[in-house]
């Protein structure tokens, strides 16, 4: 995956609030395929991410003069992009999430060793939602805590709580399904 | 990954240069002039409660600019949680609406040691109607420029953004028009002041939700 720093993120945005396409397409370089990520892990549904994340880019758009330069683009973009799973959601009818395990995501480089990727996938899908997402934001996608809490509606303290207690559930899931299998 | 031929082109179709907003600190004090207008409205029109020389400065004016200042405050709580990324967690948003009731009972308990004044029988409706319309008739110009203001970001949460510019409305308004209102019973102004408040809090949220709705999906 891409890494961008945010500097060079906070310049592409400026540009493209002044209205260069090539600044639009930058951002989308550097932030889609992460969001592509975070949307298929909490839609459970890679396909639907997909539309997800285009609605992400033209709410991005919409919002774009929101942003302002002292602010991390990435938890504004990841903020914009859980809104839209939100709708979408609410726009379905608060019908249930379709029960498909989650796709194949990015997994944590602290639990990579431990088992093969299925194994990790299936460990992963066992875990509670909001703690998964704290986890994912972290340990993936290199969130701070603070940022989390802010991306979550949570203080820092309960987003490190969450992510701390998924990575122990999935140490222990993993060491279970290891001795089992 | 590079953006599908069809979004880029609906971006570029209407990519124009856009200024960026100002910090909420910044912006809330554009509300500045209306909430001073709301604080000396209803005395200067209706006449100042005439229990004041009992009440004292404290309890009149410092009181009503503390209450104005808290619903100031409420409101600029409210535009910081209108920008992604900056959305304020459940203890600052249980602080902010806790902080507004704790003041507001605090006030009323206060008044009604100072100065315990009481509606005369048969007039309870008509003094608890006017009361609750006069509070959340004037927090509409505040409400109304606070929910444009707030609605020129992106609230990601209007119900919550709604919410909290609607309260701070309320208490601005409730601010001045304590300073007509001379009716201390603690029924009176919980039952009607504080309950304007709330429903002020209700419609913000409820617009909020509404205006969102609006939008292009």
């Amino acid at each position: 995956m891409e890494r961008f720093d945010d500097e060079r993120l906070r310049e592409l945005m400026a540009a493209y609030q002044a209205g260069a396409i090539e600044a639009f397409d930058g951002l989308y370089v550097a932030l889609a395929p992460a969001l592509l990520s975070y949307l298929a892990a909490i839609a459970r549904d890679r396909g639907r991410a997909q539309d997800l994340l285009q609605e992400t880019f033209l709410q991005i758009h919409r919002s774009r003069r929101a942003y302002r330069a002292e602010l991390p683009v990435r938890p504004w973009a990841f903020t914009i992009a859980r809104h839209v799973w939100l709708m979408e959601v609410r726009a379905r009818g608060r019908r249930p999430a379709p029960d498909r395990e989650i796709p194949d995501l990015p997994v944590p480089p602290e639990v990579e060793g431990l088992a093969d990727r299925e194994r990790l996938r299936r460990a992963l899908d066992l875990l509670l939602p909001d703690r998964r997402e704290a986890l994912l934001l972290h340990h993936v996608w290199g969130f701070s805590f603070a940022e989390i809490g802010r991306l979550l509606g949570v203080r820092a303290d309960a987003a490190k709580l969450r992510s701390s207690r998924a990575m122990a559930d999935l140490r222990r899931t993993l060491a279970e399904t290891g001795t089992r299998g | 990954m590079r953006p599908p031929p069809d979004l880029r082109r609906a971006i570029a179709d209407d990519l124009r240069p856009v200024a960026p907003l100002a910090p909420p600190f910044r912006r809330v004090v554009w509300l500045m002039p209306i909430a001073l207008l709301m604080l000396v409205a209803a005395s200067a029109i209706f006449g100042a409660r005439r229990d004041g020389p009992a009440l004292g400065l404290l309890l009149t004016w410092t009181a009503s600019v503390a209450q104005m200042i808290l619903g100031v405050a409420l409101t600029a709580a409210a535009l910081r949680e209108s920008v992604p990324g900056t959305t304020l967690s459940r203890r600052a948003l249980g602080a902010a609406f806790g902080g507004a009731l704790f003041a507001a009972v605090t006030i009323t308990w206060l008044t009604w040691r100072a100065s315990p004044t009481v509606v005369r029988p048969g007039f309870a409706a008509y003094v608890w109607s006017v009361c609750m319309a006069g509070t959340m008739v004037s927090a509409l110009p505040l409400l109304g420029a606070a929910g444009w203001l707030a609605a020129r970001a992106f609230p990601v949460r209007p119900r919550i953004a709604g919410a909290l510019y609607g309260i701070g409305a309320g208490l601005v308004a409730d601010a001045g028009w304590r300073l007509f209102c001379h009716f201390s019973d603690p029924v009176h102004v919980l039952g009607s002041h504080t309950l304007g408040i709330l429903l002020v809090g209700i419609l913000g949220s409820l617009l909020a939700v509404a205006r969102r709705s609006a939008l292009p999906r």
